[in-house]
C-alpha cells in the first residue's frame, strides 16, 4: 500500500506554498542544468566526426573549450541549487515539525502516557528528517529527471525512429520495474522505523535512569534487553536495507540490457551507412546518460520510501485526535471561582486507537462514581484518600485532562466544557507532583517562555516565595541557566519554581497536588507561608498524603476507591466522633506518638 | 582518542566479515571494470579496429553476461554491507551504553538525555557510514590500479596528461576540507539544541499543558529551529561546494581528453573504442576521487561523532567507546551471572570515616547550589536502622549516594567489617545493598520486569518484596496484574505506586544493606504507616533511611544530623532533641503542624 499522490501533494502545496518564489528560482536553476546535460554529448558526437574525417585543429580546440565552459557553468548552478534548495527544505521541515510539536503538546495525558519522550522525539524530529530531502528535491528532481529522460529520448527520436523507439521502450520498462520494486520495499521500511523508534525510547529511558539501575546492581539486566533489540532488530534492517540494494541491482541489469539493445541498433544501422561514428558513439553515451536520471529517480524513490514511512507516521501523528473536545468560548472571570461536581463518574477507557502506534494499554481501573459536592468560591478543600483513590483524576478533570462519562463539572458556575481550554488552564492552575524544568533560564523557567511577562513580575513572583534572595546572589540572576533534569536544583527549590508559575497565572482556581512532599519540615514552613499567600483570595483544592495539610482546609473530602466516602465542613466533621476524619486522625496521633 | 585509531579499532573487530566485504566490493567494481571494456571491445569490432575480431554479436551477449555477473556481486556485497554495518551499529550502541551505564548513577551526565540520545543515534550512523566508506575506498583503490594499467597499455601519453591534473586535484581538495568541521560542529550543535528542546517539551507536557505555555514553547523552539537552519544550510553549501568542485574536476579531465585525443583519432592511432574506454574509466576514476573527497570530510565528520561519543564516557576510559566485547546479532547471547553471595558479603559493620565530596570546580555556577559534604564519620551496625536527616540542602541525599558510589567522594574511608571498600560504585551492588532513589524511575516493561530487573528469584521472593512494599494490594486492580505494562517512565501508575514498586525492587535483591531516599513522600498516612511496621517486621535488616518522618525518626537506633554538609551530631532521638537545637527545629516542624490538631 503507499501513500496516494494526493497526499504528497497536500504536504507539498501546504508547506511549499508560503515559499513558491524560491521553489521557482530552484526549478529554473535545475531546468537550466538539464539543458546543459542534453547538450554535452552532441557536442562530444560533433568532436568525433570531425576527428575521425580529420577535420581542422582549430574547431576540434573550440569544441573542447565549449565542453570546460558548459563544465564550469554546470557545477555554479549545482551550487547555486543546493542553497535554495536546502534553504526551502529546512524552512519547510521546520514548519512541519513546529506543527507536529504543537500538535502532540495538546495530545491529553491518555497519549502522552504511551510514548516515551525519546519515541516522541524521533517522530517529530527523526521522522521529519527524512522528508528532507522530499521537499527540497523530489519533486523537482522527479519532474527535472523526468524532462531529461524525454530530452533524451526526443534527440533519439531526431537522429532516427529505429533508434529511438527501442531506448523508449527500455526507458519505460526500467521504470515500471523499478517502481514495482519499490512497492515491495516500504513495509519493512516502516517496521524498521517503527522498532527504532522503540529502541530509541529504550535508551532514552535507561539513560534517564541510571541511579535506580547503579544503585540496584541491574546493569547487566538492560544490556540484556539492549541485546534483545539488536538481535529482534536486525532481520527487519537486512530486508529494509536489501531493499535499497534491490534497487541497484534491478538498475544494473536492466541497463545491461539497455547497452545490448543500443549497440545492437548502433551497429546495424552504422553497417547500413545509415548514421556516422559519432552518432553511434551519441545513442552509446545518452543509453549512459539515462542512467543518471533513472539512477536519480532511484535515490529519490529510496528517499521517497523513507519520506514515505515518515510521512505515514506523520500523518499518524498529525490524525491522533485529543481526545477532548476543544470546548465551547465562554470565559472566566477573575477572582475566586465556585467549583462543583455534579454526579460525575469516570473511568479509564481501555484503548484508543492509532495507526502504527504500539497497543494500547490503560492499566488503570480507577474510576470515579457518582462524585458529588461544591465548594464556595474562596474556600479551601482538603482532598483525601489512599494513593490510587481518584484524587488525581478529579483534579484533573477540573483541568479537562480527563472529561467525565456522566455528570458535570463546573467550575465559576460553567460546565468545563463550555469554557475555553486556554481560559481553562488559565484560571484553573494546578501545581503538578513533580515539577518540570527546562534547560533554558531561570527567568524563562518561572515564565515558561511567556514572553509577555517581565522580569518585574518574575521577581515579583519569586519574592513572594522568598527565593528573591537566592536570585540575587546568583551572578547571571535571572538569566542563570538551568539543567533540564533539574539538576542544578534542590527539590525544595523546584516545588517553589513551580509555585511561582501558579503565582504568575494568577488563577481563580488552584489545585495543589502534594505540593509539600519531598521537602524538610523547615523548608516546608517557608514553603507553607507562600502557600498561604498563593491560596488568599482564590478557591483551592489541597491533594493532602499528610493530615497536617488538611490543617488549612475549610472543608473536607475524603475518597475511597473512586467513591466520596466523606464531605462537609471540616470544623463538623472533626466534631463527630464517628467520622472517617476523626479515625484518621487517630491514625495520625499514633503516628506522632508511637 | 584519535580518529585513525578508534576506526582501526572499529575495523578489526571482525575481521573476517570485513575482509569478506572487502572483497566483495571489489568484486563489484571489477566486474563494473568489465563492463566499461565491453564498450572499448564494440567500438573496435565495429570500427574493425579489433585485434581479437569478436562479433558484434558476441559483444552482446558479453553485455548481458557482465550485467548477470554484476548482479550477483551486488548480492554478495549488499549482505556482508548490511551485517557489517549493523555490527558496527550495535557495537558502538553497546559500548556507549555500557559507558554510560558505568558513570557514577548520580552524577549528572555532560549533556542532557536528549543529547545523549542524538549522539546514540546520530553519530554512531555517521561512523557506522565512515566503516562501511573504507571499504569503498579499498574498492577503488583496486579499481583505479587495473583501469590505470589498461589505460597506460592503450595510450600512455593521454593517461598521464588526463590523470595528473586528477592527482592535484586531490590534494587540492585536503587542503579545503579542513574548514569541513567546524561548520560541521556548529550544525550538530544546533541540532541536538533542537532535539533537547523537544525531548524537554515531550517530558514536561503536563507543566506545558497546566500552563497554556504551549504556544510559548513552541515559540522557544521556533528560535532554535532558526538557528539550526542556518548553521545546516552553511554546513550543506560548504559541503556541496566542495563535491561541485571534484565533480567539475572530472568532467575538465573529460576535456582533456578530447584534446590530448583529437590527433590520434584523426591519424586513425587512437581508435573510437579508445576514446570511449578512456571517457568511461576516466569518468569512473574522477568519480572515485569526488567520492574519495566526500570521504575524507566524512572522516573529519567522524572526528566531530567519535568525541561527541567520548565525552559519554569517563574521562579516563574514552577508548572504551570502541572496545571490543563478544556481541551476537544472531543466535545466543552471554548468559546473565546471579549475584554470589559469599560469606564476606555478609555486614557485621559498615564504617564511614570522615567521607567528603565536593562538585568538580569545573561545572556550572548552579553546582554552588548543590551540597558538597566534610569529613562525615558515623557507623552502622548489622541489624540497625540508621535515619540520616536535615533541612533540604544539607547534603542527606548527597551521602547517600556518595557511600553507595553514584557521586565519586572526595575524600575519606568506607569499611565494611572493617575491611576498606575501594570502589564504592561496584561494591555496593546485590547481593551487599540495594537502594531506591529519592525519585525512582520506573522502566516502559511490566511491572514485574521493573521489580525483578532481571533477577531470576522465585515467586516466593517476589511476593514477599512486593508485600513488604505495601504493593499486594494496588496488584488486583491493576489491568493484567503483575504483568501490567507500567508506560513510560511508569507514567501509568500513580506516584505512590512508583515509589512502592522501587522499593519492591530493592526489597526483591535482599541486601545487606537497604539504602532508601525518602521512601514515602509520595505516600498517605495508612500506606506509609504500612510501610513503616513491615520495614520493622524484620529486625535483621539493616537499613540507612533518608528521611524526616517522625516513625522513622524515633525508630532509628542512631540519627544522623546534617546540616550544610557538616555532622552535627549522631544518637538517639533523645539525645539529639536534648543537645541540638537543630533537631528540635526539624522535630518541632511537624509537632507545630499536628498540634494544631483538636
Amino acid at each position: 500500500m503507499h501513500v496516494p499522490i494526493k497526499q504528497y501533494y497536500g504536504l507539498l502545496s501546504k508547506y511549499l506554498r508560503p515559499q513558491r518564489s524560491q521553489v521557482l528560482a530552484l526549478s529554473l536553476l535545475i531546468l537550466a542544468a538539464i539543458g546543459l546535460r542534453l547538450a554535452n554529448p552532441q557536442i562530444l558526437r560533433t568532436f568525433i566526426d570531425t576527428a575521425t574525417e580529420s577535420g581542422p585543429r582549430e574547431v576540434l580546440l573550440r569544441l573542447a573549450a565549449l565542453f570546460f565552459a558548459i563544465a564550469v557553468f554546470t557545477q555554479g548552478l549545482s551550487v547555486a541549487a543546493t542553497y535554495v534548495g536546502e534553504t526551502v527544505a529546512w524552512t519547510a521541515t521546520n514548519a512541519l515539525r513546529l506543527d507536529l510539536l504543537e500538535h502532540t503538546l495538546q495530545l491529553d495525558p491518555t497519549f502522552h502516557k504511551d510514548y516515551t519522550p525519546g519515541q516522541l522525539i524521533e517522530r517529530i524530529d527523526g521522522d521529519v528528517a527524512t522528508l528532507s530531502n522530499f521537499f527540497s528535491r523530489f519533486t523537482i528532481d522527479v519532474v527535472g529527471n523526468g524532462i531529461l529522460v524525454m530530452g533524451i529520448l526526443g534527440l533519439l527520436f531526431r537522429e532516427d525512429w529505429r533508434i529511438g523507439l527501442p531506448i523508449l521502450g527500455f526507458a519505460v520498462v526500467t521504470l515500471v520495474l523499478l517502481v514495482w520494486i519499490r512497492k515491495l520495499a516500504v513495509p519493512h521500511w516502516t517496521k524498521y522505523r517503527a522498532l527504532s523508534a522503540e529502541f530509541f525510547g529504550f535508551l532514552g529511558e535507561h539513560i534517564a535512569g541510571r541511579e535506580d539501575i547503579r544503585g540496584n546492581g541491574a546493569e547487566e539486566h538492560v544490556m540484556r534487553r539492549f541485546f534483545g533489540f539488536v538481535q529482534s532488530m536486525f532481520p527487519v534492517r537486512l530486508r529494509s536495507s536489501l531493499g535499497g540494494y534491490g534497487m541497484w541491482m534491478a538498475n544494473v541489469g536492466l541497463f545491461a540490457f539497455g547497452h545490448a539493445v543500443a549497440f545492437g541498433v548502433g551497429a546495424s544501422l552504422w553497417r547500413s551507412a545509415m548514421i556516422t561514428i559519432g552518432t553511434v558513439y551519441l545513442v552509446f553515451h545518452y543509453t549512459e546518460l539515462l542512467r543518471g536520471p533513472i539512477s536519480e529517480l532511484r535515490t529519490q524513490i529510496t528517499d521517497l520510501q523513507r519520506a514515505e514511512a515518515g510521512i505515514r507516521r506523520i500523518r499518524a501523528l498529525l490524525s491522533t485526535e485529543s481526545c477532548l473536545a476543544n470546548g465551547g468560548s465562554a470565559s472566566l472571570p477573575r477572582g475566586p471561582l465556585a467549583l462543583a461536581f455534579e454526579h460525575v463518574s469516570f473511568a479509564y477507557e481501555t484503548a484508543r486507537s492509532e495507526a502504527n502506534g504500539p497497543p494500547k494499554e490503560s492499566p488503570r481501573v480507577t474510576a470515579l462514581h457518582d462524585v458529588a459536592f461544591e465548594v464556595d468560591p474562596g474556600s479551601v478543600l482538603g482532598l483525601l484518600g489512599r494513593t490510587g483513590s481518584g484524587k488525581s483524576t478529579l483534579a484533573r478533570m477540573l483541568v479537562r485532562f480527563y472529561e467525565p462519562q456522566q455528570g458535570v463539572v463546573r467550575v465559576g458556575g460553567r460546565s468545563v466544557r463550555d469554557v475555553q481550554l486556554c481560559d481553562l488552564r488559565r484560571a484553573v492552575r494546578k501545581v503538578p507532583q513533580e515539577v518540570q524544568l527546562f534547560r533554558a533560564t531561570i527567568r524563562d523557567n518561572v515564565r515558561l517562555f511567556d514572553p509577555s511577562i517581565t522580569d518585574a513580575q518574575v521577581l515579583q513572583a519569586l519574592a513572594q516565595l522568598g527565593l528573591r534572595d537566592w536570585v540575587a546572589r546568583l551572578p547571571l540572576g535571572l538569566d542563570t541557566m538551568l539543567a533540564g533534569d533539574g539538576g542544578g536544583l534542590s527539590a525544595g527549590q523546584a516545588q517553589l519554581i513551580a509555585l511561582a508559575r501558579a503565582f504568575l497565572a494568577d488563577p481563580g482556581l488552584v489545585i495543589l497536588d502534594e505540593a509539600s512532599s519531598r521537602l524538610d519540615p523547615a523548608t516546608e514552613l517557608l514553603l507553607e507561608h507562600a502557600v498561604d499567600r498563593l491560596l488568599e483570595g482564590r478557591t483551592a483544592i489541597v491533594i493532602a498524603h499528610r493530615l497536617s495539610t488538611v490543617e488549612r482546609a475549610d472543608q473536607i473530602l475524603i475518597l475511597d476507591d473512586g467513591r466520596v466516602v466523606e464531605f462537609g465542613a471540616r470544623e463538623d466533621l472533626l466534631g463527630n466522633q464517628d467520622s472517617r476524619l476523626r479515625r484518621l486522625l487517630r491514625t495520625g496521633l499514633a503516628e506522632v506518638l508511637a | 582518542m584519535r580518529t585513525c585509531q578508534a576506526l582501526w579499532r572499529l575495523v578489526t573487530y571482525r575481521p573476517g566479515l570485513y575482509s569478506a566485504n572487502v572483497i566483495a566490493w571489489i568484486g563489484i567494481l571489477m566486474a563494473e571494470l568489465a563492463a566499461g571494456y565491453v564498450a572499448k571491445l564494440f567500438f573496435d569490432a565495429i570500427t574493425d579496429a579489433s585485434p581479437a575480431g569478436l562479433t558484434v554479436e558476441s559483444i552482446i551477449a558479453l553485455v548481458v553476461g557482465v550485467g548477470i555477473v554484476r548482479i550477483v556481486t551486488i548480492l554478495i556485497g549488499a549482505l556482508t554491507d548490511i551485517r557489517h554495518r549493523y555490527t558496527m551499529g550495535s557495537l558502538l550502541r553497546h559500548n556507549l551504553l555500557n559507558q554510560v551505564l558505568a558513570l557514577p548513577g548520580a552524577q549528572p551526565l555532560s549533556c542532557s538525555t536528549g543529547e545523549a540520545l542524538n549522539t546514540l543515534r546520530d553519530d554512531v550512523q555517521v561512523l557506522e557510514d565512515t566503516i562501511s566508506w573504507i571499504v569503498d575506498q579499498f574498492a577503488f583503490a583496486a579499481y583505479a590500479a587495473v583501469a590505470l594499467a589498461i589505460l597506460l597499455t592503450i595510450d600512455a601519453r593521454i593517461t598521464t596528461v588526463v590523470v595528473l591534473p586528477l592527482l592535484s586535484v586531490l590534494v587540492a581538495g585536503r587542503l579545503v576540507s579542513k574548514h569541513i568541521r567546524r561548520f560541521r560542529e556548529a550544525s550538530r550543535r544546533a541540532a541536538e539544541r533542537v532535539t533537547g528542546a523537544i525531548g524537554e517539551a515531550m517530558e514536561g507536557v503536563e507543566t506545558i499543558q497546566l500552563a497554556g505555555a504551549e504556544q510559548h514553547i513552541v515559540e522557544h523552539i521556533r528560535v532554535l529551529n532558526e538557528e539550526r537552519l542556518h548553521a545546516t544550510v552553511r554546513d550543506r553549501l560548504l559541503t556541496q561546494s566542495f563535491h561541485a568542485f571534484f565533480w567539475n574536476a572530472a568532467t575538465l579531465c573529460t576535456g582533456l581528453i578530447l584534446l590530448a585525443a583529437a590527433d590520434g583519432l584523426s591519424a586513425g592511432t587512437f581508435s573510437v573504442g579508445d576514446f570511449a574506454l578512456f571517457v568511461v574509466y576516466v569518468g569512473i576514476l574522477a568519480e572515485f576521487i569526488a567520492a574519495f573527497g566526500d570521504f575524507m570530510m566524512h572522516i573529519r565528520q567522524a572526528g566531530v561523532s567519535i568525541e561527541r561519543m567520548a565525552v559519554l564516557a569517563p574521562e579516563n576510559r574514552q577508548e572504551a567507546v570502541v572496545e571490543h566485547v563478544p556481541l551476537a546479532i544472531r543466535g545466543p547471547q552471554p548468559k546473565v551471572t546471579l549475584p554470589q553471595r559469599s560469606p564476606g558479603d555478609r555486614l557485621s559493620e559498615l564504617r564511614v570515616e570522615n567521607l567528603s565530596f565536593q562538585w568538580p570546580s569545573q561545572t556550572t555556577d548552579e553546582d554552588a547550589q548543590r551540597p558538597s559534604l566534610t569529613r562525615i564519620s558515623f557507623t552502622v551496625c548489622r541489624g540497625e536502622f540508621v535515619v540520616v536527616t536535615g533541612r533540604i540542602g544539607s547534603g542527606k541525599s548527597t551521602l547517600v549516594r556518595v557511600l553507595l558510589g553514584l557521586l565519586t567522594k572526595t575524600g575519606g574511608r568506607i569499611l565494611w567489617n572493617g575491611y576498606p571498600v575501594d570502589d564504592p560504585a561496584s561494591f555496593f551492588v546485590p547481593p551487599r545493598s540495594a537502594y531506591t532513589p529519592q525519585v525512582p524511575q520506573l522502566f516502559s516493561d511490566s511491572l514485574e520486569s521493573n521489580i525483578r530487573m532481571g533477577l531470576p528469584v522465585s515467586s516466593d521472593v517476589l511476593h514477599r518484596s512486593i508485600r513488604a512494599a505495601v504493593l499486594e494490594e494496588d496488584i488486583p486492580h491493576l489491568h493484567d496484574g503483575l504483568q501490567t505494562l507500567v508506560g513510560a517512565k511508569g507514567v501509568k501508575l500513580s506516584g505512590g505506586q512508583r515509589q512502592r514498586t522501587a522499593a519492591a525492587r530493592m526489597f526483591v535483591r535482599e541486601p545487606e544493606l537497604l539504602v532508601f531516599d525518602d521512601l514515602s513522600s509520595a505516600l498517605d498516612v495508612e500506606t506509609e504507616r504500612h510501610l513503616w511496621e513491615r520495614v520493622f517486621e524484620r529486625k535483621d535488616r539493616t537499613c540507612i533511611v533518608v528521611s524526616h518522618r517522625r516513625p522513622a525518626l524515633e525508630r532509628a537506633d542512631r540519627i544522623v544530623l546534617l546540616r550544610e554538609g557538616i555532622v552535627l551530631g549522631v544518637g538517639r532521638l533523645s539525645q539529639l532533641l536534648e543537645t541540638h537545637q537543630e533537631m528540635c527545629d526539624l522535630w518541632q516542624g511537624q509537632a507545630f503542624r499536628s498540634g494544631q490538631r483538636p
